[in-house]
């Protein structure tokens, strides 16, 4: 019971950047641009997330940098794709590389390390007990005593379809992805909605990747994502680019993350193989529903 | 009619363009750290040319990518996003390096042969199972081979991991291949070996296959424009598998020689992402074969010559990494086509 | 003083003028048809209308004072709404939302859904449009779509309407439904430009009718007191063609294609193709005419084996080949000359010898075992370019240094230099100039002489007048008429091509 309530615990930790990434993977779904660089902007996300908090002292700070960095990096994204008019998936697998190498980097020249950094001392995100509910025996134990992300994430995951399908500019949004040609008849600036959506997807990832080092680890260690952005996608992908299902599909993306360790430990499946799950499902069911699509056409 | 050579002038500009461009990025992100650019430069330029000794390093970083360069150029041409080189390059290097630790027996030169073989046909059906998705099933590529791509890494990783691992050994790696199939050294006491030889091999049995088979040419005209080519009735699918087969097939071998050539034996997450540099450098070298290859030599040179450059001036290999990412940005800018446009514009009569 | 005055309107695109001083006037509340063949001249007319283009000369005066309609949205201003061809819909929204969209009733950032469609629903209801604000694009049919559209103008509060060809998607229902509303609109105090070629329309719904042809009006007419023949004759002018073609002896009668019941659908799932039957003999040129978008493209695409064909058969040759893909068709005689050249038809980038070889590539002696004969396909390409007068003076150039009548050239070469049996050429003269569209046509004419079928689908009369032995007239997927070309003129074949199937001396449809 008590591993229960521990692997419960973590996929909720786990499945938080995802989700947050997923979510910036969602508008840009919506708006139609496939988002490749969720990896990097995330992994710039964490790094800088936890420089931030190193040396200004202060979780929040780090939390805020984070965020702008990731932006940054998503506005010369979107410079280039939407102004330059260079290819989105080209760009966005730059966008990673540039990513990795950027923080590699810096990781070397600031800190003298190849691995991971860890300083002593670094502020971090306070796990916030919520009051009548941690008095509650289970529920208690897992739905309390996150960071403020993951609650936050929560929030997002409930306010992001109340934006797309009830605000104007989610109409806006959601008619630029599916025909822009349509949109730019009565007058809505495509090219304009697309940049802002990209920034967005970048504040978002900046987000996860707060959560992936100052929240989960305290650390920052090279090439920390690891493939987490493109899980991210992967889920838009099984969410079909709506926020609940793609938000549903980080949760069990975020189970496995949190109970291979275990599974390794207590039943003994290799850890790579519990690894590669993820992935593996993810083709299969993308074929799936491929399969499926294509037997409805004919 | 309008001159030819007006055509090559463009893409060469653009390729110089990018690496100024590029380099000057590198500089900035130097200077920014306080090093010495000129000496930076200098030293990158000795240690990757220097002398015969630096040349071979050089030559011997670009063998991988030459591969893959080449698996994803072939790709590319055939209007295919092939992102899953990295796979092939996994899958192949291990059977490659199955065929060279349990086929001990048979002599040397016959190992290598069916090693490299095998490294082919693993990575060549390896890339058929997205090419198979997307030729039948409309499948987008890009996120299949990308996923792929962890797959086979993680099933790679677990392989030396549990069947094939060697015990008391602390990394995760795969029994030594036999002796007698470590591929010759071409310049000793560098590493640089005979898989350099089949990567110029490669190069121009790619070359001869896109201008004068017929399944080239028809790879081609399907990339340029797949409406045409149906309407000539080229069929698509057949073009699209056998790329894709081609495109791993290069990529297993890049694999392969890593394992013949360097390692002697498969190593977990052994590739410091050689399937992705060959995106780059299919991109550079315009997805044509002789590109590619001064694209693989380009960026071998940057690659040991960082590495020379990381050990005396502390400058860390990654800056290489962060040079590649702007090439890719500024090669794909449709910059110049907008500054030539506007200036055709002007010299059009006013209406 | 009119209510739209349009004085002097002159457009020039390279190599064709569209408009050429073109004087167009309506009177307010009136429902007036612009009509004239393909490239007449009316839908860029109505573009420049509508701020999608500039005129090169001439000034728009409306409601009395000039006006400057450099985009949509200042059309839209000034009070004029379009309903296009391709119709600009946002699929997986509602009606409401795709009505509103831009101009949104909101509340902070909130998009207010009840007021938008209450407003909506009143609009329908008010000019009997029938539609339901809360369906989804995706559940309408056609018809209803255009509505939506309609619905947008409305909304944006359009006093001018232009409706671009609004009839050639609905059914006869639909355009009865259709019909209607133009008719509240008109009591409303609205004005409409009606643009068709469905000249029984123009009788039924218009006060008044402007004529372009070759961008010029060529008539401006008082519906009452018209009728078709007088409108075609204005539309394609008097003149009749001499046919250039030598009067050999009947075609053989060997049948080298024959289509039975034919029925294709296109992409939307709608029959293009409605039950089609004909045959085309060696020695023969059969030419289908008709206004673009009746099912021509749908039928070459399933003729060539690039569409599936959803009843009847194709026979080359006595062979059954409905299903048999493109290549095999090719291999027993079949050649297409595709009606987008630079598209389906050319490989722009790659090189005019290339182009040259891309359906026989793969045949010895061009390769054996997988290997190109370059050598050889280099001199083919060179014996073709000699052949069939391609001015270049290599074959390694890209084709896309090529003229237009160049490009073309290529294209026939490739085609007739496999020695087909039957040869579907698709508008193969469509944007070329005289020498151009002369060397094509000699071309085939040439090829008819030794045998060759062939079937000419055009919408050019001339040319289908001249060269072809037999003609058929296709509307709306089905063949309404076949008839032989000294039987026939400019005149009767264009009111065919109209839908109209039976003409009494001074009456009406």
């Amino acid at each position: 019971m008590e591993t229960f309530v521990n692997i419960c615990f973590s996929t909720l930790r786990m499945a938080t950047p995802l989700i947050f990434a997923a979510i910036g993977g969602v508008f840009s779904q919506q708006v139609g641009l496939i988002n490749i660089a969720l990896e990097g902007l995330m992994l710039i996300g964490a790094f800088t997330t936890v420089l931030g908090a190193f040396y200004l002292n202060s979780a929040l700070w780090g939390v805020l940098m984070g965020i702008i960095a990731a932006m940054l990096l998503a506005l010369i994204f979107a410079f280039f794709v939407i102004r330059l008019r260079a290819n989105l998936i080209v760009v966005g697998l730059a966008v990673n590389l540039l990513a990795l190498g950027l923080t590699k980097y810096l990781l070397q020249v600031l800190f003298a390390t190849r691995g991971a950094f860890a300083p002593k001392n670094l502020p971090n995100l306070p796990p916030i007990d919520i009051p009548v509910l941690s008095a509650i025996p289970i529920l208690g134990d897992i739905f309390s005593g996150h960071s403020f992300l993951v609650y936050l994430s929560w929030l997002f995951i409930f306010l992001t379809p109340i934006f797309l399908y009830r605000t104007v500019n989610g109409l806006h949004i959601r008619a630029v992805g599916e025909n822009p040609n349509a949109a730019e008849s009565v007058g809505i600036p495509v090219k304009r909605v697309q940049y802002w959506v990209l920034v967005l997807s970048g504040a978002f990832c900046g987000l996860a990747g707060a959560q992936l080092s100052l929240g989960n680890l305290q650390l920052f260690y090279q090439n920390m994502t690891n493939g987490r952005g493109f899980m991210a996608l992967a889920a838009v992908y099984f969410g079909q680019g709506r926020p609940l299902p793609s938000a549903l599909a980080c949760l069990l993306f975020g189970f496995f993350d949190a109970v291979q360790i275990r599974l390794q430990t207590t039943i003994g499946i290799p850890p790579q193989l519990t690894q590669m799950l993820p992935y593996l499902i993810i083709v299969i069911t993308l074929a799936l529903i491929s399969l499926r699509y294509v037997r409805q056409r004919s | 009619m309008r001159s030819m050579t007006y055509v090559w002038w463009r893409e060469i500009l653009r390729v110089i363009l990018t690496l100024a461009t590029a380099f000057l990025i590198g500089a900035m992100i130097m200077w920014l750290s306080g090093k010495n650019v000129l000496m930076a430069y200098k030293i990158l330029f000795l240690a990757a040319f220097g002398s015969s000794s630096a040349i071979a390093d050089t030559l011997l970083a670009a063998t991988p990518l030459i591969f893959t360069g080449l698996a994803t150029a072939v790709a590319f041409r055939a209007g295919v996003f092939n992102v899953g080189v990295e796979g092939s390059l996994y899958l192949g290097a291990f059977a490659g390096a199955w065929v060279g630790f349990t086929l001990k027996a048979l002599p040397g030169p016959l190992i290598i042969a069916l090693a490299l073989l095998a490294a082919s046909l693993v990575g060549g059906f390896w890339a058929l199972i997205p090419g198979y998705l997307k030729a039948r099933l409309r499948m987008d590529e890009i996120v299949t081979t990308i996923m792929l791509n962890y797959v086979a890494i993680y099933f790679t990783s677990y392989l030396v991991n549990y069947p094939f691992s060697v015990p008391g050994l602390a990394n995760a790696m795969s029994p030594v291949i036999a002796s007698s199939a470590i591929m010759p050294r071409l310049m000793p006491p560098s590493q640089l070996n005979f898989s350099f030889i089949l990567a110029l091999l490669a190069v121009i049995t790619v070359a001869i296959f896109f201008n004068r088979t017929s399944l080239g040419y028809a790879l081609r005209i399907y990339g340029a424009n797949p409406l045409f080519a149906r309407w000539s009735g080229i069929p698509s699918s057949e073009v699209i598998l056998k790329a894709m087969m081609i495109s791993g097939a290069l990529g297993g071998l890049a694999g392969a020689g890593q394992v013949l050539g360097v390692n002697y034996r498969f190593i977990a997450n052994f590739s410091p992402g050689y399937g992705f540099d060959g995106i780059t450098i299919a991109l550079l070298g315009a997805n044509s074969p002789w590109g590619v290859l001064f694209g693989a030599l380009l960026f071998g040179a940057l690659r040991s010559g960082g590495s020379t450059l990381e050990l005396m001036m502390d400058v860390p290999l990654e800056l290489i990494r962060i040079l590649e990412a702007t090439i890719i940005f500024f090669v794909t800018a449709q910059f110049t086509l907008k500054w030539i446009n506007r200036r055709r514009m002007k010299a059009l009569p006013t209406s | 003083m009119s209510y739209l005055e349009m004085r002097g309107i002159t457009k020039r695109f390279p190599g064709v003028l569209a408009d050429d001083a073109v004087n167009f006037s309506v009177e307010q509340g009136e429902i007036h048809a612009l009509v004239g063949e393909n490239g007449a001249g009316k839908t860029t007319l109505m573009r420049i209308l509508y701020g999608m283009e500039t005129a090169d000369e001439g000034v728009i005066i409306l409601r009395g004072k000039q006006v400057q309609i450099p985009n949509p949205k200042a059309a839209i201003a000034l009070g004029i709404g379009m309903v296009h061809q391709h119709f600009q819909l946002i699929p997986s929204l509602t009606v409401a939302e795709n009505v509103v969209l831009n101009l949104e009733p909101r509340r902070g950032g909130f998009f207010i859904k009840k007021a938008a469609v209450r407003t909506v629903r009143e609009l329908s209801e008010r000019f009997g449009l029938n539609i339901d604000p809360l369906a989804h694009i995706t559940e309408l049919s056609v018809g209803e779509q255009q509505r939506v559209e309609i619905l947008k103008l409305l909304y944006r509060k359009a006093e001018l309407i232009i409706l671009d060809e609004p009839t050639a998607v609905l059914t006869p229902q639909e355009t009865h439904d259709l019909f209607e509303v133009l008719r509240r609109f008109k009591a409303e105090g609205r004005t409409i430009i009606f643009i068709t070629h469905k000249l029984g329309e123009v009788l039924e719904i218009s006060q008044r009718v402007t004529v372009l042809r070759r961008g010029r009006v060529s008539g401006v007419l008082e519906t009452a007191n018209t009728n078709e023949i007088e409108l075609v004759q204005l539309m394609v002018g008097h003149e009749i063609i001499p046919t250039i073609k030598e009067q050999i002896a009947q075609a053989s009668q060997e049948v080298v294609l024959a289509v039975d019941n034919l029925e294709v659908e296109d992409d939307r799932g709608f029959k293009a193709v409605d039950g089609v039957s004909f045959e085309v003999r060696r020695g023969e040129i059969v030419g289908i005419a008709g206004v673009e978008g009746n099912g021509q493209r749908e039928l070459i695409e399933a003729l060539a084996g690039l569409r599936s064909v959803s009843h009847g058969t194709i026979r080359l040759d006595g062979v059954d080949i409905t299903y048999v893909p493109n290549r095999a068709r090719r291999e027993n005689g079949l050649a297409v000359i595709p009606a987008d050249r630079s598209v389906e038809g050319l490989s722009l980038s790659s090189t005019i010898a290339e182009n040259l070889i891309s359906t026989r590539y793969y045949c010895s002696p061009y390769s054996r075992r997988g290997f190109l004969n370059l050598s050889l396909i280099n001199s083919y390409a060179y014996n073709l370019i000699k052949r069939f007068d391609i001015r270049t003076n290599s074959p390694g150039f890209p084709a896309g240094i090529l003229s237009g009548g160049n490009l073309q050239r290529v294209v026939v070469a490739r085609e007739l230099a496999s020695m087909p049996r039957i040869l579907i050429a698709a508008h193969p003269t469509r944007g070329l100039d005289v020498s151009g569209t002369n060397a094509v046509h000699q071309e085939m004419l040439k090829f008819r002489h030794e045998g060759l079928g062939i079937l000419l689908v055009s919408a050019d009369l001339e040319e289908i007048l001249s060269l072809s032995d037999r003609i058929l007239v296709m509307y709306r997927g089905k063949i309404v008429g076949d008839v032989k070309p000294s039987e026939t003129n400019q005149v009767k074949l264009g009111i065919l091509m109209a839908g109209i199937t039976q003409i009494q001396e001074g009456s009406r449809q």
